[in-house]
């Protein structure tokens, strides 16, 4: 694109030339650029510069045979038979930088108004300035330009200028000294563009009226007004013309006969390239991808075939591929690329798109192939023909003629120069002069780099493989194969990846040539391997070797692998013996440089040597022998011997050697088998194709843990090593070329079962332990006491050095040992189970600081290092565990120990112990309040609780209650229940509350022997003395232990958190008296108190039920006012009619003041009815 | 005249490839068959932005290259069937028809019990059926 001047490439611009009044040109002009779209000014200073408008400054004149078109199309002479071309080359030039659509001559007005001396002046100006651009219709203006905007103007001498210029007022302009956008809108919009209009006019009546019979007439005509167009940004008649011209340009084929043949096509294509230009141009940046893409084909359709003469077709390519690089270009400026091209897409036009084709890189491709084709068009001629050799540059003399697409000799006659036309011989020897100068291949890489680049960000994977492939094949051609290498191996990868076998044969052929050239034999022999084990099994050999469609890995044939096999194998496998340079290779191999291949599971080298390894046994003792089968398969066409194999493992000690018997020792041990290590002797190591090669060996190892074998590593000949890692064949992945082959596949092992689970590694069980651990107790552990866990290590048969006691707790149900909710009261230690300590044995423990004494300890892990023991001996530790929370834990403990004293490279044998151990809680404690006896107290909070203390009860203030404090053993172990005794928590508690042991001080046993299920109360009395709504008890403190336990173990202290309670004053307490028992039929009296300890006057009503057993006197319901601080008693005469424990009648006060009613309870208003006097004994027991 | 057909497999790997023409341009047909698969892949992908609806296996014409045009039919088990033609002008109806025939000849050679499926297609029977089919395109 940018071999096109620059007026061909943008969009004209008008033009505007400007006289007089010079200072105020550079605004002016500043101003018309400024414009959307923008204009071109020319400035004159003054008047005296008219001749320069429009002056020629061609230094060639022309000789007859070329005629100045515009001359010809504006004379009114008969239309002349023959023209000297198409269109001019300067033409678009000259309607950019010489001939202005418009002429504005600056007066200033007092040059009018004023002196007429000076006015003359304006009127000579004016007419010299009409006789220069009259002829070629260019539009004038006058700009007066005034001093002031008030100044006098004199409608005469308007009028004279007027008449002076012939233009009539539009023409006529007035301004101020600033610059007036009016003024410079009327200059860019009506006047400057009428000129263009006016000229498109006239010579499209001309097209119209096909006043000239000659298509080359047309053509031009139709160019102009599809310019003239342009100029008005007129785009739909400029596209519409355009393509007029080009129709009857390519009407033109054929049938004018102006030119010599060849000159004559060039000319005319060189005339559509413009026109196709201009019209793609045009419709990308009016959006129209598809039209434009569609207008491409079409282009591409109509000139394919004008080859014109076959012997310099290179032209033709050349001029195909400046299409396709062109329109890439255009699509990759153009705005329109990034658009949706989906809307009719296909359907509307005949010739459906596709993908593709939108896409500048496809352009890009296809630009490269075609200039490809002028290449190799071009070697061609220069080789078949010797006078083509001859030339060289010296036919400089020839250069553009003044037509487009003409050339023409350049004759110096004296001063003059002339340009004479040439004839064809003298054209192409100057096409051939200047396509030998060209570099085509820096283009074409150029073009194909693009077109990679631009496919990859397309994630067109393919095409970029090939773009690639086409690169590489290009620098190749160009003798630069370290960056043919590059591309090769970009396209490479992906036919390996999806297995386009023939193609990746001939990168592979190239890449293999490239190392060559290179001198990397490493490589060479690498791909020629690769190439040797495709999957090609084509047996044609018809093709020619020397068939240019080749690359040079030759056709992909059996033959072509076998030839190569045999080439590159004896290369490598070359004897020892001083070979300065082999014959043909090209590589010039020192003696000892050997070559090591190394073949992983992603290689494409895998189907050289595949080794597939099989342990027999999946588990295999110590020191015992275990089968092994190595297979090896190999897609080699040809069976290759091997001299010895290495098979290597982890261990390093199992490592053993497979040797050829057939074939000599070679000096050269291996690094990785030591000398000592196992050899095996096979009478032949032969790989045959596509045949496994199957070895069974019996190895031994002594090391316990895994055993693997790693890789297996072939050498052929003396300096030559393929290292292929070991694949088990359970998990052996298909040859990713070969697996979509239709060969038969055998199995790696003879047994199939092997061949389908077989593994490449192998389980060596430890040997057997001979200590013993054992755990002294088993649960259940109660929360709260150190758990003692006695561990005793025994040997019996191993003694045991640097032992290692490993102590894990874990939890067995779930939930983790570390999840303490934070709120609970117990949780202060972050784990609700945890190993307290560890005791060492006894007696030990001086040997045990001497050894180190590893002794770690965490909640949950614990490590105790073990004294050296003989055999027989015993060694025993403590274990102590605290629960602190009812909880299953598992105990796993285990012991790692040398059998045979500080041996570097003995293991360490392991026993493994583990114990359920329960955590269980001792103790079930609970607690009750019992207010006094016989006194009701009216507690409000009692009778409309507050809506936060829901459970909690009420005391009433400075009243004694009683607290039942009852500890149950819930375990199922007997405990010895020491103490129990409440603690304040804090000081505020103390002096809040009075708490009491129960009455009888000192009586109740100071231990308690508990059994499962048993239940131990104590009774406190509680004196609250605060009013508060929230009253700390403090806690219940319990002192316990195991019951028949060892005697100074240590009592386990239990805490037991008191309820909150409630305290408030009551303001009515009711109490009853009654006598403790009665006797039938003998009358006792009932009274009921009702105190006020308010001090205000309360109001209590009451009522009294009637009861069965009882005859009542007294008033069954009343309202009563009790004074402040004073009681009012109700007494009641009762007679007892049944025996046994009979039911007072009821009595129910109701406070007037609180709106309460209280009744006292039923346990509190029951008596004992005898039938007769008790005797005084049996009375003072039950009274007890 | 079609120069190759070519059968891919679901891994865009060939299963058959077959070229019909004298001169040795075998490997550039397979360059060009192979290309393709892009053009399969972008149109499956982005069914929306190629304007294609991929109702029907035929995937029409996927893309002209220098003298050639590449005609694309995608099977339901990502089977692609690929025709390559030097024809300038196609008609539609043609390559359909030859995609139909094809997809039946195709499917006998693989409902051969002895033909594993994902490997090539070496059925003697099939290569004879497909030469007969490209001999008789574009004669009705």
């Amino acid at each position: 694109m940018e071999e096109y001047p620059e007026e061909l490439r943008t969009p004209p611009v008008s033009l505007v030339a400007l006289f007089g009044y010079s200072e105020l040109h550079a605004s002016i002009t500043k101003y018309l650029h400024s414009q959307q779209p923008p204009i071109n000014a020319l400035a004159f200073p003054d008047f005296s510069h008219i001749s320069l408008l429009l002056a020629h400054d061609d230094q060639i004149s022309r000789t007859s045979s070329f005629r100045d078109p515009l001359s010809v199309a504006d004379s009114s002479s008969p239309i002349p038979s023959r023209c000297g071309g198409i269109l001019k080359r300067d033409w678009l030039l000259k309607h950019r930088t010489k001939v202005p659509a418009l002429v504005a001559a600056f007066f200033p007005s007092h040059h009018i108004f004023g002196d007429p001396t000076q006015w003359l002046q304006v009127c000579s100006d004016l007419d010299s300035l009409k006789s220069v651009i009259r002829p070629k219709n260019i539009k004038l203006v006058v700009v007066v330009v005034q001093s002031s905007p008030h100044e006098e103007i004199s409608e005469d001498r308007l009028v004279a200028l007027r008449k002076r210029a012939e233009l009539d007022s539009k023409y006529v302009l007035f301004f101020n000294s600033s610059i007036d956008s009016e003024l410079t809108h009327s200059l860019s919009r009506h006047l400057a563009l009428a000129y263009y209009r006016e000229e498109g006019r006239r010579i499209k009546s001309r097209v119209e009226k096909k006043s000239s019979n000659s298509l080359d007439f047309n053509v031009r005509y139709c160019f102009k007004v599809a310019v003239y167009a342009e100029f008005r940004r007129d785009w739909g008649e400029a596209l519409k013309f355009y393509e007029d011209a080009y129709h009857s340009l390519h009407e033109m084929i054929g049938t004018s006969t102006r030119l010599p043949a060849i000159q004559r096509l060039v000319e005319i294509k060189i005339i559509a390239e413009q026109l196709h230009f201009k019209i793609s141009t045009l419709l990308l940046h009016g959006g129209k991808l598809i039209e434009a893409v569609t207008w491409f084909h079409q282009h591409k359709a109509s000139y394919e075939k004008v080859v014109g003469s076959t012997d310099f077709i290179f032209l033709h390519w050349d001029w195909m591929s400046r299409q396709f690089l062109v329109f890439a270009e255009l699509l990759e400026t153009s705005s329109a690329t990034g658009q949706s091209f989906s809307s009719s897409n296909q359907g509307s036009a005949e010739i459906s798109l596709t993908e593709f084709e939108f896409y500048p890189a496809y352009y890009y491709q296809l630009a490269a192939h075609y200039l490809k084709d002028k290449k190799s068009a071009l070697e061609l001629l220069l080789s078949m023909s010797e006078i083509a050799q001859e030339i060289d540059t010296s036919s400089a003399s020839i250069t553009p003629s003044v037509y487009v697409g003409q050339f023409a000799q350049l004759l110096e006659k004296g001063e003059t120069l002339t340009l004479h036309s040439i004839t064809d011989e003298e054209y192409i020897r100057y096409t051939i002069s200047e396509a030998k100068r060209f570099q085509d291949s820096l283009e074409i890489i150029a073009w194909l780099k693009r077109s990679y680049e631009s496919f990859t960000n397309l994630k067109a994977r393919r095409m970029a493989a090939l773009c690639a492939f086409e690169l590489a094949r290009e620098y190749f051609d160009s003798a630069d194969p370290s960056n043919a290498k590059f591309f090769f191996d970009i396209s490479a990868n992906l036919y390996r990846q999806e297995g386009w076998v023939t193609l990746l044969w001939e990168v592979l052929g190239y890449l293999r040539e490239c190392s060559r050239n290179l001198g990397a034999l490493k490589d060479f022999v690498e791909f020629s391997l690769e190439m040797v084990a495709l999957p090609v099994t084509s047996y044609d050999n018809s093709g020619n070797l020397r068939n240019k469609n080749y690359g040079p890995g030759g056709p992909a044939t059996i033959s072509g692998r076998e030839s190569i096999h045999q080439e590159v194998f004896t290369l490598v496998c070359r004897e020892a013996e001083p070979l300065s340079s082999t014959e043909g290779s090209g590589f010039k191999l020192a003696t000892d440089s050997p070559l090591h291949l190394d073949i992983d599971l992603v290689s494409p080298l895998r189907p050289v040597l595949l080794a597939s390894v099989a342990f027999h046994e999946q588990m295999i003792k110590p020191c015992t022998l275990c089968s092994f089968t190595l297979s090896l398969l190999s897609h080699l066409p040809l069976p290759v011997e091997i001299d010895h194999l290495e098979v290597q493992f982890n261990q390093s000690t199992c490592n053993f050697v497979i040797r050829n018997s057939q074939r000599p020792l070679w000096a050269s041990a291996s690094n990785t088998v030591k000398s000592g290590s196992q050899v095996e002797n096979e009478p032949s190591l032969v790989l045959v194709p596509n045949n496994w090669l199957r070895l069974t060996y019996a190895i031994n190892s002594e090391q316990s843990g895994k055993l693997e074998c790693l890789s297996v590593l072939a050498k052929l000949g003396p300096l030559f090593t393929i290292c292929s890692r070991a694949e088990s064949p359970a998990a052996m992945e298909e040859l990713p070329v070969w697996k979509h082959e239709n060969s038969v596949e055998s199995l790696p092992t003879k047994d199939p079962v092997l061949a389908v689970f077989g593994q490449k590694a192998t389980q060596i069980d430890e040997p057997e332990p001979q200590v013993d651990v054992s755990l002294g107790a088993s649960g259940p552990a109660l929360v709260g006491e150190d758990f003692t866990m006695p561990i005793v290590v025994t040997s019996k048969g191993h003694a045991v050095y640097s032992g290692e006691l490993k102590i894990n707790l874990v939890d067995v149900g779930g939930g983790g040992l570390f999840s303490p909710r934070e709120a609970e009261p117990f949780s202060l230690e972050s784990h609700h189970v945890e190993i307290c300590g560890i005791d060492g044995a006894e007696g030990n423990d001086e040997s045990e600081s001497e050894t180190g004494g590893i002794k770690k300890i965490q909640q949950s892990f614990g490590l105790v290092s073990v004294p050296d023991l003989k055999e027989g001996e015993s060694w025993s530790c403590k274990l102590e565990i605290k629960w602190h929370r009812p909880k299953p834990v598992m105990l796993f403990v285990s012991l790692g120990y040398l059998p045979h004293g500080s041996e570097a490279n003995t293991q360490k044998l392991h026993i493994h112990k583990s114990l359920q151990i329960e955590g269980k809680m001792p103790l079930l404690i609970s607690n009750r309040f019992m207010l006094p006896y016989r006194r009701d107290h009216l507690l409000l909070n009692r009778i409309k609780p507050a809506p936060d203390s829901e459970d909690m009860s009420s005391l009433p203030l400075n009243e004694k209650s009683v607290l039942v404090v009852s500890a149950k053993n819930c375990s199922e172990i007997a405990l010895e229940l020491v103490s129990m005794s409440i603690e304040f928590d804090d000081e505020l508690g103390e002096t809040s509350c009075l708490i009491q042991q129960g009455s009888g001080c000192g009586d109740s046993p100071s231990s308690a022997n508990l059994a499962p299920g048993e239940e131990f109360k104590k009774v406190f009395t509680v004196i609250p003395t605060t009013r508060t709504p929230k009253l700390g008890l403090g806690s219940v403190h319990l002192k316990w232990r195991r019951q028949g336990g060892n005697i100074t173990e240590a009592y386990v202290s239990t805490k037991h958190k008191l309820p909150e309670v409630n305290v408030e004053a009551s303001p009515l307490v009711m109490s009853l008296n009654s006598p403790p028992y009665a006797i039938l039929g003998e009358p006792f009296t009932y009274a009921v108190r009702i105190c006020n300890q308010t001090q205000l006057l309360q109001e209590a009503k009451f009522a009294l039920a009637d009861a069965q057993s009882f005859v009542l006197s007294g008033s069954h319901s009343n309202t009563v006012s009790v004074l402040p601080k004073s009681e009012h008693v109700l007494s009641y005469k009762l007679v007892p009619l049944t025996c046994g424990e009979q039911q007072l009648p009821k009595i129910t006060v109701t406070s007037a003041r609180y709106s309460a009613e209280f009744q006292p309870s039923a346990v509190a208003s029951s008596v004992f009815v005898f039938p007769s006097v008790p005797q005084a004994e049996k009375a003072n027991s039950t009274t007890k | 005249m079609i120069v190759c057909v070519a059968v891919v497999g679901h891994q865009n790997n060939p299963l058959y490839i077959q070229s019909f023409t004298d001169a040795d341009d075998a490997l550039k047909l397979h360059h060009i068959v192979h290309c393709s698969l892009d053009v399969i892949e972008e149109r499956v992908n982005n069914p929306k932005k190629s304007g294609t609806t991929l109702n029907e296996a035929f995937l029409g014409l996927l893309y002209p290259t220098v003298n050639y045009k590449v005609y694309g039919y995608l099977t339901n088990t990502k089977v692609k069937f690929i025709l390559v033609t030097t024809d300038l002008d196609v008609r539609d109806t043609d390559v359909r028809s030859f995609f139909r025939k094809f997809h039946a000849a195709y499917v006998d050679a693989v409902s051969n019990p002895f033909h594993v499926p994902g490997k090539k297609i070496t059925s003697r029977t099939f290569a004879q059926t497909v030469s007969n089919i490209v001999g008789s395109y574009g004669l009705n």
